[in-house]
């Protein structure tokens, strides 16, 4: 690694660090205003200096007379509180969905008949019953299940064609449910789902989610498939290593290498996202603070340029932060 | 046509239905109250606020069709027992679902929320806004692209790609943000009209018509140009490079032929392929972009046509325009294949 190789990624990481003290501890920092206060004398005042006897607004005020500096830090929170889970959530239903269907194909995984159809209908049943007894006590009867499926499992068994094992085609399902995701560009679909939903946190990490398992999916899937036909994975087969063991202990530390790459880049991603629907006023609820929404008001106040520097400056280095954590060279 | 296209027709089809159905079914049954048009409900609301206001409401459920079932089968409370679990209930063919897919299935897309103007002129007039700045941007950047992939010097292209790589993750309204902040503010450079269309005088000669509309079209192309061409010149670098390590150009290097003419005479024509699968997702992605493009700069067109219906939860709007970009998406495919038989003789049907 070259000097200034190292002096970007030390950069990059002590950037994102402040990122992160900042959004965990914004409620107990000394800023003059609160994120909801509404200056009403100061509206949309460029950046002021801050003078010992009254707080200025240093980095301006937007058309509410909200305060930019406080606005902002408070955005750093809602970007890391949406973009970190959804990054996790997604990367976790990547990598599960995409080194199964990797690993086993579309004929590697096999199950009895009998135990397929004993899920499928416990699965069909739990899907009808739930909603009906959702919130009473009666769900209790569901309890009911996993006994009804493990009895007809070993009671379909008993047939004989039930008890031969069929192929699960993992990887066309796989296929399919990518093809589904899409079907439609990412931020049309965000931006649907989004609109759809009540807006809020929790909605917009799932939908975000739910929107980007794909890529990390497609990868891993194609890494896994790369990694199981090496010849090491043979030898530890021949020692009799169970299947799931050999997934998760062998193959996967191997496969890994490229989603460590993605995974900032999906942060990044994400964090654009997020703030393209506050921008385009969808997704939070508008009294959320985030980048997006800061960066909008400049549409009320064209000239108000601090509107829209400071938020860009923030969305710049973070962004070039993570991609400078993607492209380091792992040694 | 080959096989290969109708595999991707016969699995799109379905599944962009999928996509459009969920979407449905959730605007309707998550989305407790639409915002119907309100103002009859609240001038009679002024009168007596409770019981011709719910009337009123329910005229109004009853004339978008709002209070039949949702799907073929829903849960329903029982009207006798309140308490009483929950049941599923069969529907048959009266509920919304089933009117919703034969309105579709006669092109008809139904009424906005919003103005209640039809669905369909609301989008055709936004598509004719907004198609001009979407097949101009694909094909600027396409041509950038081949332009920076084949033609770049080898020194600059480490430089080239670094800049590419950081364009290419910055969001697109950043990216529109800047241009306007820059090019377009009396503070700045005011270079370029920031906000609309233009007023075009009728009176005014052809090409003062066409200048007036270019200039106004100027930045935000620019802004699709500047976020799509980094993927497209990098995905083509890449082809390229990998062409160019093959052993066929290493034969044409030793016959004596200059490193520019191996890569644009037999390298280009190996790369085309992968390229041409990323520029498949090129016109819907562009369509996407509209939507913050065209809302950054206050053009009517398709993508504000989406962000306001979404931002509004005007779901005919917003539903009839994701069939539209799945339709496009479609046609972005058959174009690509067509595309494909062009480049590489091997893939067309034997004659």
């Amino acid at each position: 690694m070259t000097r200034a190789r190292r002096w970007g990624a030390g950069l990059a990481l002590t950037w994102l660090l402040l990122l992160l003290a900042v959004a965990l501890t914004v409620p107990y920092l000394p800023l003059a205003f609160s994120p909801d206060t509404v200056d009403l004398t100061n509206i949309a005042m460029p950046p002021q200096v801050s003078q010992f006897s009254h707080p200025g607004h240093l980095l301006g005020t937007d058309p509410y007379g909200r305060d930019v500096l406080t606005a902002l830090l408070y955005g750093t929170r809602t970007a890391l509180l949406v973009s970190l889970p959804a990054a996790l959530l997604a990367a976790l239903a990547g990598i599960s969905s995409g080194s199964s269907a990797g690993f086993w194909g579309n004929s590697g995984l096999r199950v009895k008949t009998g135990w397929l159809v004993a899920a499928g209908a416990a699965v069909l049943f739990t899907l009808a019953a739930l909603p009906c007894y959702w919130g009473s006590y009666r769900m209790l009867y569901l309890l009911a299940i996993p006994t009804g499926f493990f009895m007809v499992g070993g009671i379909l068994l008993q047939v004989k064609r039930l008890s031969a094992p069929v192929p699960i085609p993992l990887d066309s399902l796989l296929q399919a449910c990518i093809t589904l995701v899409s079907s439609i560009p990412r931020l049309v679909l965000v931006l649907a789902l989004a609109a759809v939903v009540e807006p809020s946190l929790p909605t917009l990490v799932l939908v975000l989610a739910l929107s980007s398992w794909v890529g990390t999916a497609r990868l891993v899937r194609a890494e896994v498939a790369r990694v199981r036909q090496l010849p090491y994975l043979e030898a530890a087969r021949a020692a009799g290593i169970p299947e799931l063991r050999l997934l998760v202990r062998h193959v996967l530390p191997n496969a890994l290498r490229p989603v460590k790459t993605s995974f900032p880049l999906s942060i990044a991603g994400l964090i654009g996202l997020e703030t393209t629907l506050s921008f385009l006023g969808v997704g939070l609820p508008p009294e959320v603070p985030s980048w997006g929404r800061t960066l909008a008001l400049v549409r009320l106040t064209p000239t108000a340029w601090w509107l829209v520097v400071f938020p860009v400056l923030l969305i710049l280095l973070t962004t070039l932060a993570l991609q400078q954590l993607a492209s380091r060279p792992r040694g | 046509m080959g096989i290969y296209l109708w595999r991707r027709v016969v699995v799109l089809v379905p599944t962009a239905w999928l996509v459009l159905s969920l979407i449905f079914l959730l605007s309707r049954g998550l989305g407790a109250a639409p915002p119907l048009p309100s103002l009859e409900a609240d001038a009679i609301g002024l009168t007596d606020p409770t019981s011709q206001r719910r009337a009123t409401e329910q005229r109004m459920r009853h004339r978008y069709g709002l209070d039949a079932p949702l799907f073929y089968i829903t849960l329903e409370r029982s009207y006798l027992n309140p308490n009483a679990a929950r049941r599923w209930q069969w529907h048959g063919t009266a509920n919304q679902y089933h009117s919703w897919v034969k309105q579709l299935s006669r092109g008809d897309f139904g009424f906005s929320y919003r103005d209640s103007k039809p669905v369909t002129s609301v989008l055709l007039d936004s598509l004719r806004h907004t198609l001009p700045l979407t097949v101009g941007a694909a094909v600027l950047a396409t041509t950038l692209a081949l332009a920076l992939g084949v033609f770049t010097r080898p020194r600059w292209q480490a430089a080239l790609r670094s800049i590419l790589s950081l364009l290419d993750i910055l969001p697109l309204f950043v990216v529109a943000l800047l241009l306007l902040l820059l090019l377009a503010n009396p503070d700045v450079l005011a270079w370029f009209p920031a906000y609309g269309e233009g007023r075009i005088a009728t009176e005014a000669v052809w090409w003062q018509q066409l200048g007036t509309y270019l200039y106004y079209l100027a930045l935000p192309l620019a802004c699709l140009v500047l976020v799509t061409t980094p993927g497209l010149a990098l995905q083509l670098d890449a082809a390229l490079q990998h062409e160019l390590g093959q052993a066929y150009a290493t034969t044409a290097r030793a016959k004596g032929l200059s490193t520019s003419r191996v890569q644009q005479k037999h390298a280009l024509r190996n790369a085309w392929l992968p390229f041409l699968t990323v520029l498949a997702e090129l016109l819907p992605a562009l369509v996407a972009g509209t939507v913050v493009v065209e809302t950054v700069f206050a053009r009517p067109g398709m993508g504000r046509a989406l962000a306001e219906a979404a931002a509004a939860r005007d779901f005919p709007v917003l539903l009839a325009g994701v069939l539209l970009l799945a339709t496009i998406r479609l046609a972005a495919y058959i174009l690509t294949d067509w595309l494909y038989q062009l480049a590489d003789p091997r893939l067309r049907p034997a004659s």
